[in-house]
């Protein structure tokens, strides 16, 4: 049985749901059998640590609920299995954040190219580091720190 | 005996609207499936937020959907608004509900037109676009822009609305109502239109919610969810409208949904012009000297209804002048997911359908 750690409210008047991270898939589970759909993932740097935060939505009783998740060692269990829509959200934290999605079963980029380096969305990523982009003929994309590779 | 083809659809090819990659997996002539990459237009506007005032975010928020800028200001604006507790004055309310009906308007124009074209059909695309210009006339009057509008700002409006923008949405509401019935004869009268989307590109109920569809595709699959009926922000509440729902599942469906949500558009932006008290259009507290200076503390999510779905928008403020996280859930991004699942097993010529009906658009897909 999983355990919440704690409950509060947000500004929007959303009921917030803090887990440890272990209890994930348990409580989503529970809430899948309740008919609560997911809508986001966002995965918020805090430096020391990671926030991810989910939120699900119940159709019927038109019910959003956000559920908080810290990590620091970057790895979060995956709901995959539990929702598809997890496939494509978890893929772009995975992308942008950099949070490691244990059992998901394609976690690879979707929106940068696959060699990339650094996940932009950390408070640590170098923006003044340019990454030039170049497509070879089988439209592979590539990516290289000096501008005249692969043109 | 199968033989077994790689089709490579875009990035850059009119079928794709937009920037995707589709490598379809084809036996014959029937779609086994699909490979979409998407992230061409990427620029990370979520980073790009993080690195601004709250203010100054509207612009980077305009250009993610950008054919429906309107909606996309306005969530964002909803959701700074409630992370700072600004009260928003009632006329600025029924002023930015006119713009996002407009809006929502305009954005359909390019969306059905873009069908006709898909299907062949290439006068309804020029009787659209005909609208859309109209409607873009009235931003202009507005605002100073066609597209990327910048019309809302924290707390209100930038320009209030003046005789001449009343009298020039008044007379475009008078001609849509009678131009959009016969745009939609032009469509219904084609027997090649309905052969081309009855029963193609079949999305069932329970597939759409677990993949987190939403807009106009959930509810041509069965389900009337609309965030405007079902949690209503500004003033949705205080209007009539109906929520259309289709039960064929296919591309028709998702068509006639979406035309009878343009008549809903309609109704409610009549009803809007007759209710538009007069007063102030922007809250005092964020006029334009105090704009920068205005900071938010906090987690909020909040969700507008835009052209393709239910657009959301997250944002943690630690008490700065500037955002420390902004996240959107963008709808297109969901729907856009789906499309392997309907178009498996169906004709190649089908997916080209699929994939205009779904209305994508690239720069909300990628952010």
């Amino acid at each position: 049985m999983y355990k919440i750690l704690s409950e509060e409210t947000d500004k929007s008047g959303m009921k917030v749901l803090n887990i440890d991270k272990s209890d994930l898939v348990e409580l989503m589970e529970d809430y899948k059998n309740r008919r609560y759909y997911l809508s986001s993932i966002t995965g918020v740097d805090m430096k020391d640590h990671i926030d991810v935060i989910y939120h699900i939505h119940n159709f019927d009783k038109n019910d959003y609920l956000c559920v908080k998740v810290s990590t620091s060692d970057e790895k979060v269990p995956s709901i995959t299995k539990l929702w598809k829509a997890a496939i494509v959200d978890e893929r772009e934290q995975y992308d942008l954040m950099g949070i490691v999605f244990e059992g998901h079963e394609n976690l690879r980029r979707i929106l940068l190219p696959d060699e990339w380096v650094g996940h932009p969305l950390r408070k640590d990523y170098d923006l003044n580091k340019v990454q030039y982009i170049s497509m070879d003929r089988d439209g592979n994309e590539h990516v290289s720190f000096d501008d005249k590779e692969g043109w | 005996m199968s033989h077994w083809i790689e089709l490579n659809i875009g990035p850059v090819h009119p079928a794709t609207h937009g920037i995707y990659r589709f490598r379809v997996k084809l036996n014959e002539e029937t779609v086994e499936d699909v490979d979409i990459t998407i992230g061409y237009l990427h620029r990370n506007a979520e980073k790009i937020c993080e690195l601004n005032y709250f203010v100054n975010n509207t612009i980077y928020f305009d250009r993610m959907d950008y054919i429906d800028a309107m909606n996309m200001e306005l969530g964002y604006l909803r959701a700074v608004e409630t992370l700072m507790d600004m009260e928003v004055p009632e006329r600025a309310q029924w002023i930015r509900m006119i713009m996002a009906e407009l809006s929502r308007i305009a954005a359909r124009m390019v969306g059905i037109g873009a069908l006709g074209l898909d299907v062949g059909m290439l006068t309804p695309f020029f009787h659209t676009f005909h609208e859309r210009e109209k409607i873009q006339n009235i931003f202009v009057e507005a605002s100073g822009g066609r597209q990327e509008v910048n019309y809302m700002s924290i707390g209100g409006v930038y320009q209030d609305f003046n005789d001449t923008i009343i009298n020039e949405i008044k007379e475009f509401i008078a001609g849509f109502k009678g131009k959009l019935e016969e745009i939609v004869k032009m469509f219904t009268d084609s027997e090649i239109f309905w052969q081309r989307n009855v029963g193609t590109g079949v999305l069932e109920p329970d597939i759409a919610l677990d993949y987190g569809v939403t807009g106009p595709m959930l509810r041509a699959s069965g389900i009337p969810y609309d965030v405007r009926k079902d949690s209503p922000y500004l003033y949705y509440d205080k209007v009539n409208f109906d929520v259309p729902i289709a039960k064929s599942k296919d591309n028709m469906g998702r068509f006639l949904v979406k035309v009878e949500e343009l008549r809903q558009s309609v109704r409610i932006i009549e009803q809007c012009l007759a209710k538009l008290p007069e007063g102030p259009y922007f809250n005092p507290k964020a006029k334009k000297s105090a704009m920068l200076l205005l900071k938010g503390q906090g987690d909020v999510f909040t969700r507008v209804e835009s052209e393709s779905g239910e657009f959301g928008v997250f944002i943690r403020g630690d008490g700065n002048v500037k955002p420390y996280r902004v996240h959107a859930r963008s709808p297109s991004f969901k729907n856009l997911a789906v499309v392997p699942i309907m178009a498996k097993g169906s004709l190649i010529a089908d997916l080209i359908i699929t994939i205009a009906s779904v209305d994508a658009v690239a720069g909300e897909v990628d952010r």
